[in-house]
C-alpha cells in the first residue's frame, strides 16, 4: 500500500484522538516511507553476504546447514541488503512532560513521534526497542524486529509522572545499550546542556548514532499570564509567586539560550538535534529526522 | 432636572466595593496554582514580590466596580424630576377654583372679594389649561366643569351668590378630587376662595387627597369682623284663660366697635307680634325677651329678627312652637288601693316641664272613647286593662303602662292588652330585695342611664310578680335573678310597657331613689309616642317625617315640593336651606301635618379666620405637601420617573457580560486554559 498519509492525520489534534498507537503509526509512516531508503548494513536479502557464527536469539531458519555438515558449527547466512540495525527509543515519562496548551501534552506527542519512528524504522528492517526514564530507567524493551507491538504496547500503558533525572536516565541507557545502534531521545530536556552532552558524549564513544528530539510546548517559549499568579513546577511542587509579565523577556532569553546551547554541544558531540514545537504537525519532525539521516549517509 | 434615590439607605452597599479591589490585590494568591514543566530559568530570575501587590487588571477591575455601583443604584431606586419650569413648561394645568358661597360669604366686604380673587385666578391661564368652579357651602356644586373657555368661567362666578348655610370644605375639596381624577395629565391646581372659617374644618380629618394636587387657600375674609348673630329661642306657654307664650332670644355679639341699639322683632306666623329696642353688649350673649303674645291657631312657627349689620343672614332666626305642651294621662287605680300608694307616682310625673303631665284618675271599667279621646296614655295600677275602647285606642296609637302587682297575680287572667302573664310572686326578703339586673341600653326607656347603668342596680325589690311573656312581647329589663321586670309589646299604631318592679313604696324603694324621676318620665314619653320636637334644626340636618305622616310630602322654603323616598335608613329629608319646611300627608293642602324651622348653623356667624394652613392639618397628602409654589408631577409620570432601576439593572447586566467577555478572551484567558492536563488525560 503506497498512500500518502492524509495531513490531518498529522495534525497533533487529530493524532490526539486516535486511540491505538499501532493504527496511528501505520498511518502516519506509509505514506511517508516506503521505498525511501536502504540500509547500508547487512542484513537478510538474496545476495549473499558472508557467514556469521549463531548467537543465540538468531532465527533458525537462516542457519545454513550446510555449513553445518561441513564444520560441525552453527553458522548464518548474511546477505548483501537492508540492515536490521537496532534503534532504541529513550522517552522521558518526568512530570514535565504532562503538559499542555494546545491539544496534545509533550509526553503524548512523544509517544506519537516514537510510534511513528518505530514503525518506519520496523518496515525498514531495523530492529526497534524503547526505554522510558524519569529519574532511572523505568521501562525497558530490548531492540528486536518482533517487538514493535510490544513496544507500542508498552508506549500506551506509560505515564508521565514523577522527577526526572535526566543525566542519570541517560547514562542507565547508555549502559543497557552496549552494541552501537541508533539511539533516539525523546526529552524536554530541562537538564545543563552540558551535562546532557557529557551523556551523549558517551554514546557516541560507543558508536551509537544519537538523534535527540527537544520537545517544546508554546508556552514554554513565551511563559503565559498577565496577572500575577503563581507557578508550581510539576515534577518538584516548588511554588513561585511571580508577575509573568515583568519576567517575559528575560524567560525568553534565558530558554532561547538554554535551546541554542543545547543545539550546539550536540552538533559537538555528533548527535542530531531536532527542536519539536508540540503544536506543529508531526510531519514536521518526522522531515526532519529523515533529513538528519539522509545527511549523514546513512541510507543509500 | 434632578436626580434622587427613593432608599438612599441602600448606599450603605457601596461599601461592598471594597470587596473587588481587595480580590484584585490578593488575586494571584487565592488562585489555584499554575503549573509549569520546569522553574529551571524562573528560577534563575529575580522575583519582586512587592509588585504582585498592586492592582491588577485595573479595566477588569473598574468594569467590576461599575457594575456593583450600579446594582447598589438600582437597588435604591433612583428616579428623576424635572424641575418647575420644566414641568410647568410640558405640561397644561388643570385648575379647579373653589368658590366659598357659604352664609359667611355674604358679609358686604367679602363676597365681591372673593369673585375678584376668583377671576383673578384666571390670568395667566393658555390655551391649553383648563379651569372648573366649584361652588360649595354645606354642598358642593359643580358651577362649570373643565373648560378652556374663560368667558364661561367668568359668567358663573358673575353668577354666583352667596347662601345661608354653614361651610364644609372637605365637600369641595372631594368635588375638586372627582374633577381632578379626569384630568390625569395635567398639573393639578386647587384655589380655594373662602373666608377661612374653622367651623368649615369638621369633615377634613382623613380625606384623602391624590397626590400630586397642589391646594392654595386665597382668604377672603372681611376686614371689619363685628358681627351680632341670634344664636337660640326659647318658648314657653303660658297656660291661663288663653294660652299665650312668652319668647325670648339669645343674641351673640363679637368684636363691635361698642354697644350698639338695636331693635328686634317677633313674627309668629308671619304676623308681626311684638318688638323691643334694646342695647348690645360689644362682645359676649344678651338675651332679649319679647312680651308674652296669644297663641295662634294651629301649626305655629315664628321668626325673630335684628336690624342687619354687615352680616345680615344670621341676623334672622326662625323657630316652631311644640304641637301641646301638656300630656294627659289616665291613672287607672283599683278601688281597694289607698291614695298613698300612687303618692310617688303621681308626684314625680308632676315635676316634669315640657311637656307637663297631667294626671286623672278614673276607676277600672269606667274609660270609653271619649274619656280617651285627648288622653296621651293610660297606667293600668295594679289592675288589668279591659274594655274594647281601651283596645281601639291603644291599637289607634295610644300609649299603655299596666304597673304589675299583687292584686293581678292574685287574679291571674287572660287579657289581649296584657303582654305578660303573671305566673306568681317572687319574694326576695330574704336576701334583702332583688335589684334590676341587665336592660336593653339602647332602649328609648334607659336613654337616661346609658352612661350610668350603676344607678339603676341602688333600687331594692322585696316582692315582685313573675311575669312570663306572651308572643311578640320583648323583655327589655330582668331583675337580678332574671326574671322579665320590664315587657312591651307593640299593639297596633300603639304600645303597651308592662313593668314589674314596684312603682311604689310598699314592695321596694325604687320611688326614693334618683333614678325613679326619669325613668318614670321615659317611661311616659316613651309609651305615649311623645317625641320633644326640636323649636329649630340647623342647615345640614335631615328629618325624618315618616312617624308623622304614611305620605310625606315636604314643601321647602324656597317652594318647593319634596316626596322623600324610604330607604332601609327611612324617610330622610335634606334640610338645605334655612327657612320652614312644611309636612303634608298625602297632598299640599290645608293645614300641615307638621312644620321644621331650620337656621344656618351658629359656628357660620363666627367670622374670626384661622391660618389656612391649619385647615388642611388632617389631610391625609403625601410629600406633594400644600404648596402653591410647587409644581408637582402627575402620579403616571412619577411612576414613570421612578422606573430607571429597570435601565440601571440592564446596564449591570450589559456590564456583566462586558466583563464575562474579557476575563475569558485574549491574554485573560491563558491562564484560564493553560492547565495541566490530568494523568489520565495521557491515555491515547
Amino acid at each position: 500500500m503506497t498512500s500518502t498519509a492524509p495531513v490531518n492525520f498529522l495534525d497533533p489534534a487529530v493524532l490526539g484522538r486516535i486511540g491505538d498507537l499501532a493504527l496511528l503509526a501505520r498511518t502516519v509512516v506509509e505514506g511517508f516511507m516506503h521505498g525511501l531508503h536502504r540500509s547500508p548494513r547487512k542484513g537478510f536479502s538474496t545476495d549473499f553476504a558472508q557467514h556469521r557464527q549463531y548467537q543465540p536469539g538468531d532465527d533458525l531458519r537462516f542457519i545454513d546447514w550446510k555449513a553445518f555438515a561441513r564444520t560441525d558449527k552453527f553458522y548464518l547466512k548474511e546477505y548483501e541488503a537492508d540492515t536490521n540495525s537496532a534503534v532504541v527509543f529513550a522517552l522521558d515519562a518526568s512530570g514535565s512532560m504532562d503538559f499542555k496548551t494546545g491539544p496534545v501534552t509533550k509526553f503524548d506527542y512523544g509517544r506519537f513521534l516514537i510510534a511513528c519512528l518505530a514503525w518506519l524504522s520496523q518496515h525498514q528492517g531495523d530492529r526497534v526497542g524503547l526505554m522510558t526514564f524519569t529519574d532511572g530507567i523505568a521501562e525497558v524493551i530490548p531492540p528486536s524486529s518482533r517487538h514493535l507491538q510490544l513496544m507500542l504496547h508498552t508506549l500506551g500503558r506509560a505515564r508521565a509522572t514523577g522527577v526526572g533525572q535526566l543525566d542519570s536516565s541517560l547514562k542507565s541507557i547508555a549502559h543497557l545499550t552496549p552494541r552501537a545502534g541508533i539511539i533516539v531521545l525523546v526529552t524536554d530536556c530541562y537538564e545543563d546542556p552540558n551535562v546532557i552532552g557529557q551523556a551523549v558524549d558517551v554514546f557516541r564513544a560507543r558508536k551509537h548514532d544519537v538523534i535527540l528530539f527537544h520537545l517544546i510546548d508554546p508556552a514554554e517559549r513565551e511563559l503565559p499570564g498577565r496577572a500575577a499568579s503563581t507557578f508550581e513546577d510539576a515534577e518538584s511542587g516548588v511554588r513561585i509567586p511571580l508577575r509573568p509579565e515583568d519576567l517575559r523577556t528575560k524567560y525568553r532569553t534565558l530558554m532561547e539560550t538554554h535551546r541554542r546551547t543545547l543545539a550546539e554541544r550536540m552538533t559537538a558531540a555528533g548527535a542530531d538535534y531536532v527542536d519539536v514545537d508540540t503544536s506543529r504537525p508531526l510531519d514536521h519532525a518526522l522531515y526532519t529526522y529523515l533529513d538528519l539521516r539522509l545527511a549523514r549517509g546513512r541510507v543509500r | 432636572m434632578s436626580f434622587g434615590l427613593l432608599f438612599p439607605a441602600f448606599l450603605a452597599a457601596l461599601a461592598a466595593l471594597a470587596v473587588p479591589i481587595w480580590l484584585h490585590l490578593r488575586h494571584s494568591d487565592k488562585d489555584k496554582p499554575f503549573r509549569f514543566p520546569s522553574l529551571m530559568f524562573l528560577e534563575k530570575l529575580p522575583i519582586r514580590t512587592a509588585s504582585r501587590r498592586r492592582l491588577v487588571d485595573i479595566p477588569l477591575l473598574l468594569l467590576r466596580l461599575a457594575a456593583l455601583t450600579l446594582l447598589v443604584l438600582a437597588f435604591g431606586r433612583p428616579y428623576y424630576s424635572r424641575d418647575v419650569e420644566a414641568a410647568m413648561a410640558h405640561r397644561p394645568r388643570a385648575i379647579v377654583v373653589l368658590l366659598d358661597r357659604s352664609g359667611s360669604m355674604g358679609h358686604t366686604d367679602v363676597w365681591a372679594a372673593a369673585q375678584d380673587s376668583a377671576r383673578a385666578k384666571l390670568a395667566g391661564i393658555q390655551q391649553t389649561d383648563r379651569v372648573a368652579l366649584v361652588l360649595f357651602d354645606e354642598e358642593a356644586e359643580i358651577a362649570q366643569s373643565f373648560t378652556s373657555d374663560l368667558g364661561l368661567v367668568r359668567a358663573a362666578i358673575a353668577a354666583a351668590k352667596p347662601g345661608d348655610r354653614g361651610t364644609r370644605y372637605a365637600a369641595a375639596l372631594r368635588a375638586a378630587r372627582q374633577l381632578l381624577s379626569a384630568a390625569p395629565d395635567a398639573t393639578h391646581e386647587v384655589y380655594v376662595v373662602t373666608d377661612v372659617q374653622r367651623s368649615g374644618v369638621s369633615g377634613l380629618a382623613g380625606l384623602d387627597l391624590p397626590t400630586g394636587m397642589t391646594i392654595a387657600a386665597v382668604p377672603v375674609s372681611p376686614k371689619r369682623r363685628a358681627n351680632s348673630a341670634i344664636a337660640a329661642v326659647d318658648v314657653r306657654r303660658i297656660a291661663g284663660q288663653r294660652v299665650t307664650v312668652a319668647v325670648q332670644a339669645r343674641v351673640v355679639t363679637r368684636e363691635l366697635p361698642g354697644t350698639r341699639r338695636v331693635r328686634a322683632t317677633l313674627a309668629l306666623n308671619g304676623r308681626p307680634s311684638g318688638s323691643r329696642d334694646v342695647t348690645l353688649p360689644a362682645s359676649g350673649d344678651f338675651t332679649i325677651a319679647f312680651d308674652a303674645v296669644p297663641l295662634p291657631s294651629g301649626r305655629v312657627s315664628g321668626t325673630i329678627s335684628l336690624e342687619k349689620d354687615a352680616l345680615a343672614f344670621d341676623d334672622v332666626f326662625r323657630f316652631t312652637l311644640p304641637d301641646e305642651d301638656e300630656l294627659r294621662v289616665l291613672l287607672v287605680v283599683p278601688d281597694d288601693a289607698s291614695g298613698d300608694e300612687t303618692v310617688y307616682f303621681e308626684r314625680a310625673l308632676a315635676i316634669g316641664k315640657a311637656p307637663t303631665v297631667r294626671i286623672e284618675r278614673r276607676r277600672p271599667g269606667t274609660l270609653d272613647a271619649r274619656s280617651l279621646r285627648d288622653a296621651a296614655l293610660v297606667v293600668y295600677w295594679d289592675a288589668r286593662p279591659t274594655g274594647a275602647a281601651v283596645e281601639t285606642w291603644v291599637r289607634g296609637g295610644g300609649g299603655l303602662v299596666v304597673a304589675a302587682g299583687s292584686r293581678m297575680a292574685a287574679r291571674p287572667a287572660v287579657s289581649p292588652l296584657v303582654p305578660a302573664t303573671i305566673t306568681g310572686m317572687t319574694d326576695r326578703l330574704s336576701d334583702r330585695g332583688g335589684t334590676f339586673g341587665e336592660f336593653s341600653r339602647e332602649h328609648p326607656l334607659f336613654t337616661p342611664f346609658r352612661d350610668a347603668n350603676s344607678s339603676l342596680g341602688l333600687a331594692r325589690f322585696l316582692r315582685y310578680p313573675r311575669l312570663e311573656p306572651g308572643a311578640g312581647a320583648d323583655v327589655i329589663a330582668r331583675f337580678d335573678d332574671g326574671q322579665p321586670a320590664v315587657v312591651e309589646r307593640r299593639e297596633g299604631a300603639g304600645r303597651i310597657v308592662m313593668i314589674g318592679a314596684p312603682l311604689h313604696a310598699g314592695a321596694g324603694d325604687l320611688p326614693l331613689q334618683p333614678t325613679y324621676l326619669p325613668l318614670l318620665r321615659r317611661l311616659v314619653l316613651h309609651t305615649s309616642g311623645h317625641e320633644s320636637a326640636p323649636l329649630w334644626r340647623l342647615t345640614g340636618e335631615s328629618w325624618n317625617p315618616q312617624a308623622i305622616a304614611r305620605e310625606p310630602v315636604v314643601s321647602t322654603p324656597s317652594g318647593e315640593i319634596v316626596r322623600p323616598l324610604a330607604d332601609s335608613a327611612g324617610t330622610a329629608v335634606a334640610l338645605k336651606e334655612a327657612g320652614v319646611y312644611s309636612l303634608y300627608d298625602g297632598r299640599v293642602t290645608g293645614d300641615p301635618a307638621a312644620i321644621v324651622a331650620v337656621n344656618p348653623p351658629p359656628g357660620e356667624s363666627d367670622l374670626t379666620p384661622v391660618d389656612p394652613r391649619e385647615l388642611l392639618l388632617g389631610v391625609r397628602l403625601s410629600d406633594q405637601a400644600v404648596d402653591a409654589d410647587h409644581a408637582r408631577a402627575a402620579p403616571r409620570e412619577l411612576e414613570g420617573n421612578q422606573g430607571l432601576w429597570r435601565a440601571v439593572l440592564a446596564i449591570v447586566v450589559l456590564v456583566l457580560l462586558v466583563e464575562t467577555l474579557l476575563a475569558t478572551r485574549g491574554w485573560r484567558g491563558i491562564a484560564g486554559h493553560t492547565t495541566v492536563a490530568p494523568s489520565e488525560r495521557s491515555a491515547p
